[in-house]
């Protein structure tokens, strides 16, 4: 640079440098123009975003913010002030330049998305009734938005795969692919795991894995949430619902301590699949195969009926039983409370109220499930989602943490005759057998289990969908999980079922929502949650009205709401089994 | 306009009431004549009868039945493939349409079929339907019908006025030149694939709910169809 | 065409099986007068007794029960309809309803009596009695047929032939009221009262007309007994023209046909019952009691018309070739002939009395009075005057004849004489609108 500036000093007659460009407007962003809005954007942003930005919306499949740019599927072109030749650029891959004009909605871009859409849907095979994509399918949005016009083809169609395993958890149709390959980025760039690639050239190309690897990465479950058409569908959610049934609720993924952020989907009072929700912190976008079956215990094996002994029996008389039975043991050393780490922060709190006030105790057995499998990705050890929640209760009221193996040995001694399991989930069944020879055994079950099998008074809890609530996930986060549906049967959240013990204790303890329970308690254990605002969701009891109605109900029944139909073994309706209407 | 009100008060020769009524026992004889010695016109469709001697419009019910018009929504099917299992692929598209939320679905996959869905159960709520027709118009596939011209059947039981698979599944068979069944390799074997292909009414250039709307296709006229091949084999 | 024939011919069968029934009866009632005379009494006795079976609980009796099928029929006809015919018998026949007949008898027999609790116990058991036994009783002095010699007795086809047989006719009429008053009264129903109430009271009013309609007659042919006024009826007034009552008494006719058309209390004078407002006076009356209440309805249709042949239409004379039938058939023959055709012109009046019944809507209750107090009983009076004016001046009932026809043709021209609705004033408010609308366009 020195040197150059030396000649030009020395010969003035020079022309002058042609003008360079023009200083930028924002100094330290980009400036530029998308269908005559003004953008400013940092250096480096593609068009897509940028036009996000300003609410222009681009059509794309391919392109996905955590994956690289492969630009392939050349649904986003848009005219480019800049573009050599005049030619329509992917607007994925150009990054906002200076001074620069995007047009998003010339006649060329319409015709180059028409024509586009054309192409993708040549082969594709329109079998949205069978598909469960549709409804949440981009093919399907971006046809009403751009293309409508009808199909102009009349020779047949390639035929290809159409159910085509690639694991256990995902299959795919290869007719409705349209080789984004979105999917094969994810897995050898997220995953750094390349078991998915594209095979054949032209018409014939499809997603393979190499021959006879299925695709078993742990994390496969990701690639059908990623993918924008109905190729990869779940052999989970395959067939069992549409989902514009399906209602969505802010959720926590109960299947391990790091809490990943999911949208519940549910239909009354059924949960029908998890999908991960954006968290940069948490998850990014992503969640392992084994958290995303982890809904099921929801559906399935619901202690749905209160029990005194094995006979049935009201929750009010069974609370009561319970209540009379641990008061016998209160203040003796002969009673001990177990707590789960699957429980929400609002369950132990109430729990550790009754525990302690009510109860006279002053330590806490930690049941939960024992360890599973860990990586570095997101999935940990601990296969309960509020441990460390379960700790600063612990602390908050000064009750000392002992593993449930103590207790198991306490009881098997004979020094703890009666025990109060808020939670029944343990490592191992042997425990749930030691611990089934107290005297007195009183379990707040979700799921009917060896210890619920056992218990003298069992009493019907209800997972996290049937609650508002907080898990405090490994790194000491409070996330706050929503409502989805309202308890299943007789069942009541964990910080329901203490309410009624500690009332039945003589405690004054009448919360009707967690929300309630918080605000009573949590201030107790707000110091270790700097910055926590409960109401960070919205939560039930704040909206009007008792039921959360999505738009178009009919008559306060959800969308797509059907009765349930009992079956016989052939599949034939048992009328008789109906309830009268 | 038949008759035209006049509103005057009436006159002295109306207002002696014998005159006007011994009028009128002549037009009630006429009548009367004509309908006790001339026989009716059994002609069901009551508005095509020759009314000039006797003016008697009944319909003997069950003995005679009015033609339904074009285009009447009678209880629904579901429509059979040539193989006998439902045309219908558990799409919801029905369920969803239904204003009276009447429609129960349960679907399932099913191996060895190039369509892979299937209803494992389909019920109808006959009590709770509207009858408007729209789970005919919003199905893509003509698998659901109302041209049985039936009503449906009176029942003492509310159970009995909801009609599951067993029931819905009935009348002729339907089947377009560009099914999957025919078009992919299916559970049917050659032969009975090359009927099925004879079989097959041409692909309408029109929508699929054209045939179901078209005036005059009925189930009656399927089956004399379908009757009539059997005779040619 | 051939069912204007088969028409003719169902209308000739009809004919010919009365003629012969009637031939039957006048056999019978001669056999009946042989036993009576045999056994030492006079003759008419036994023709008595048997006419009693034969024409009251026979011939009265059947025809007022298919009356009961007839008003189904017959205005289902009136009404573009088919009428029952869901009775097949062999699966098979209609049988144009006459099934319905014994079904209904079976149904009114085998239904349970109710009997509400507050009733009149003796009274609400007599007033069906009552209802039905005085209407039934007025057929006795109504003359059938002429008097006839067969199997060697003198046999007429009446049960009874007192010289007041009119007056005989106003007295039982007059009783009749009593059974529906004491219906209503006795079920101890509010409502039974109230059709009670209307009953006697449009029964007495009518009974007043009914009478006075009938003394023009009575001037006119000089008697009250009903066979005379039959034979009176026989005899030619006006050339060949016999003296009909309803020639020389067309307002009287009218009158008394109307009268007692409201007596029977029938649509459109069913004030009594009256289905859509008050049930009636038979509201609590159930099984073969109501039966007897809805019988005596039909059997008093049956004999206002009988009485109504008697008196105006000429009795049993056949009016038309009864020189030549007299003539030429023997007088067995010619009785039954007679008896038919007084039979066929009362199911004529029965049948026109059920076109009156679909033809007017019920009348409102001042409608009724007034029709009665300021209508036909001026009428009957004036009736009465000219009458006896008429047979004062010429006791030969010529002058009275003329003013008949004179009568008839005058009703006859008003009832062609239809006005035409006026189009011209039909039409105005429509001009007229359009004329506003004219003029509001032109400001």
């Amino acid at each position: 640079m020195a040197e150059e500036t030396k000649p030009a000093a020395a010969a003035p007659p020079k022309p002058a440098p042609p003008p360079g460009p023009p200083p930028p407007k924002n100094p330290g962003m980009v400036t530029f123009t998308i269908d005559g809005r003004e953008a400013v954007v940092k250096p480096g942003t593609n068009i897509i975003e940028a036009a996000a930005s300003v609410g222009v919306s681009i059509p794309y499949y391919c392109w996905h913010k955590r994956l690289s740019i492969a630009a392939n599927c050349r649904m986003c072109l848009v005219e480019m002030s800049n573009a050599p030749g005049g030619k329509l650029m992917p607007a994925c891959q150009m990054t906002a330049a200076e001074g620069v004009a995007v047009k998003t909605d010339s006649p060329k871009v319409k015709d180059q998305q028409r024509a586009t859409l054309e192409f993708l849907l040549v082969n594709h095979p329109v079998d949205c009734p069978i598909c469960d994509q549709s409804g949440e399918c981009k093919l399907q949005d971006y046809y009403f938005q751009y293309d409508t016009t009808a199909s102009r083809l009349d020779v047949p169609k390639v035929k290809l795969g159409k159910r085509v395993p690639l694991g256990k958890l995902v299959v795919l149709d290869q007719e409705r692919c349209i080789l984004c390959t979105r999917c094969v980025r994810f897995m050898s760039e997220v995953r750094k795991n390349p078991q998915l690639g594209v095979d054949a050239r032209g018409n014939h190309s499809v997603i393979t894995t190499a021959p006879g690897q299925p695709l078993d990465d742990r994390y496969s479950g990701n690639v059908v949430d990623l993918c924008p058409v109905g190729a990869l569908t779940s052999t989970d959610f395959r067939f069992r619902g549409r989902v514009w049934f399906l209602s969505s609720a802010r959720s926590i993924c109960t299947g391990c301590a790091r809490g990943c952020n999911v949208f519940l989907d549910y239909m009354r009072d059924g949960t029908y699949r998890y999908r991960p929700r954006e968290n940069d912190q948490v998850n990014q976008e992503w969640m392992c195969d084994e958290g995303r079956l982890s809904y099921k215990p929801f559906n399935d094996g619901r202690v749905l009926e209160s029990r005194v002994g094995k006979a049935r029996a009201s929750r009010a008389a069974a609370v009561a039983e319970a209540a009379s039975r641990l008061r016998t043991h209160a203040g003796q050393g002969t009673l001990a409370w177990l707590a789960s780490p699957a429980a929400s922060l609002e369950d132990l709190l109430a729990a550790a109220l009754v525990a302690r006030d009510g109860l006279e105790l002053a330590e806490v057995y930690v049941g939960g499930q024992g360890d599973g499998w860990q990586d570095d990705f997101l999935r940990r050890a601990d296969q309960n989602p509020n441990r460390a929640g379960l700790a600063m209760v612990a602390r908050a009221f000064g009750l000392a943490v002992k593993p449930a193996s103590d207790l198991a040995a306490a009881v098997a001694e004979g020094k703890v005759k009666a025990v109060w399991a808020v939670g029944a989930d343990l490592a191992t069944p042997e425990l749930a057998a030691k611990l089934a020879r107290a005297e007195a055994l009183v379990v707040q079950a979700v799921n009917e289990c060896e210890l619920a099998a056992a218990a003298t008074v069992l009493l019907p809890a209800s997972p996290a969908p049937e609650s508002d609530g907080t898990f405090v996930n490994f790194e000491g986060r409070p996330q706050r999980f929503e409502l989805a549906y309202w308890p299943r049967g007789e069942s009541l959240p964990h910080w329901g079922l203490c309410a009624e013990v500690g009332r039945a204790l003589g405690l004054s303890s009448r919360w009707s929502s967690a929300r309630q329970v918080y605000e009573d308690l949590g201030r107790r254990v707000a110091g270790d949650l700097p910055g926590f605002q409960w109401s960070s969701l919205p939560s039930i009891d704040r909206r009007k009205g008792l039921v959360p109605l999505a738009a178009g109900t009919v008559d306060g029944r959800l969308p797509g709401h059907r009765e349930r139909m009992p079956l016989d073994g052939n599949g034939n309706v048992e009328w008789s089994r109906l309830p009268n209407p | 306009m038949p008759y035209q009100i006049d509103n005057r008060p009436a006159d002295t020769r109306e207002s002696l009431y014998f005159p006007e009524i011994f009028r009128a026992i002549g037009l009630v004889v006429k009548t009367f004549w004509r309908n006790a010695f001339f026989s009716r016109d059994p002609n069901t469709d009551i508005l095509e009868r020759d009314r000039s001697s006797n003016r008697v419009t009944t319909l003997q019910y069950p003995e005679e039945k009015a033609p339904y018009p074009a285009g009447y929504r009678g209880l629904h099917r579901l429509v059979p493939r040539p193989d006998g299992s439902p045309r219908c692929v558990a799409c919801y598209m029905c369920a969803t349409a239904c204003p009276a939320q009447c429609i129960y679905i349960e679907a399932a996959e099913v191996e060895g079929d190039p369509i892979e869905k299937y209803p494992k159960q389909f019920v109808i709520d006959e009590l709770r339907c509207v009858v408007c027709g729209f789970c005919v118009e919003a199905c893509p596939k003509d698998a659901i019908r109302m041209d049985t011209g039936e009503h449906p059947a009176p029942t003492y039981a509310r159970e009995g006025q909801i009609y599951d698979l067993k029931r819905l599944l009935r009348g002729p068979p339907v089947s377009y030149e560009k099914d999957p069944w025919l078009v992919r390799p299916s559970r049917l074997t050659d032969a009975a694939l090359k009927a099925d292909r004879a079989a097959a009414r041409p692909y309408g250039t029109q929508g699929t709910d054209e045939y179901t709307q078209t005036p005059g296709f009925s189930v009656r006229e399927l089956a004399a169809e379908a009757k009539a091949r059997g005779e040619a084999k | 065409m051939k069912r204007f024939v088969g028409m003719w011919l169902v209308i000739g069968a009809v004919l010919v099986g009365l003629v012969g029934l009637f031939a039957a009866f006048y056999a019978l009632a001669a056999l009946g007068a042989r036993g009576a005379v045999a056994l030492g009494f006079p003759g008419f006795f036994g023709s008595a007794i048997v006419n009693a079976v034969t024409l009251m609980a026979v011939t009265l009796m059947t025809v007022a029960a298919l009356l009961t099928v007839a008003e189904r029929k017959w205005s289902a006809a009136m009404q573009d309809r088919i009428g029952a015919n869901r009775i097949l018998v062999l699966g098979k026949f209609p049988l144009g309803g006459v099934p319905y007949l014994l079904a209904d008898a079976l149904k009114m027999l085998t239904k349970e009596s109710i009997y509400p609790a507050a009733r009149s116990k003796f009274l609400f058991e007599l007033a069906p009695v009552l209802a039905f036994s005085p209407t039934f009783a007025l057929f006795a002095v109504v003359p059938v047929g002429p008097e006839v010699r067969a199997l060697g007795q003198t046999v007429g086809m009446w049960v009874a032939n007192p010289d007041a047989g009119l007056l005989w006719i106003f007295a039982l009429a007059g009783l009749s009221v009593y059974g529906t008053t004491l219906a209503g009264w006795a079920s101890n129903s509010r409502v039974g009262m109230l059709g009670a109430v209307r009953a006697s009271a449009q029964m007495i009013s009518y009974e007043v007309s009914l009478g006075l309609s009938l003394v023009g007659v009575m001037i006119a042919y000089r008697t009250v007994n009903l066979q005379a006024m039959a034979i009176a009826q026989g005899v030619e007034v006006l050339g060949p023209v016999p003296a009909l009552g309803l020639l020389l008494q067309p307002l009287g006719f009218l009158v008394f046909f109307t009268s007692s058309f409201a007596e029977t209390k029938r649509a459109p004078f069913d004030l009594p019952e009256g289905e859509s407002e008050i049930v009636g006076y038979f509201l609590e009356y159930s099984g073969m009691k109501f039966g007897l209440l809805f019988l005596a309805e039909f059997v008093e249709v049956v004999i206002l018309a009988a009485v109504t042949t008697a008196v105006f239409l000429g009795g049993w004379h056949p009016v038309l070739f009864e020189g030549w039938l007299k003539a030429h058939l023997d007088p067995l023959a010619f009785g039954a002939v007679c008896a038919a055709s007084f039979l066929a012109k009362v199911i004529l009046l029965t049948w026109l009395q059920l076109v009156i019944r679909w033809l007017l809507p019920r009348f409102r209750y001042d409608q009724i009075q007034g029709l009665c107090w300021k209508l036909l009983l001026p009428g009957a009076l004036v009736n009465v005057f000219v009458t006896a004016a008429a047979v004062l001046v010429d006791p030969s009932l010529q002058v009275l004849a003329w003013i008949g026809v004179v009568e008839i043709v005058a009703i006859f021209g008003i009832t062609m004489a239809v006005s035409k609705p006026k189009a011209a004033h039909g039409g105005h408010d429509h001009g007229d609108a359009h004329g506003h609308a004219a003029h509001a366009a032109g400001h």
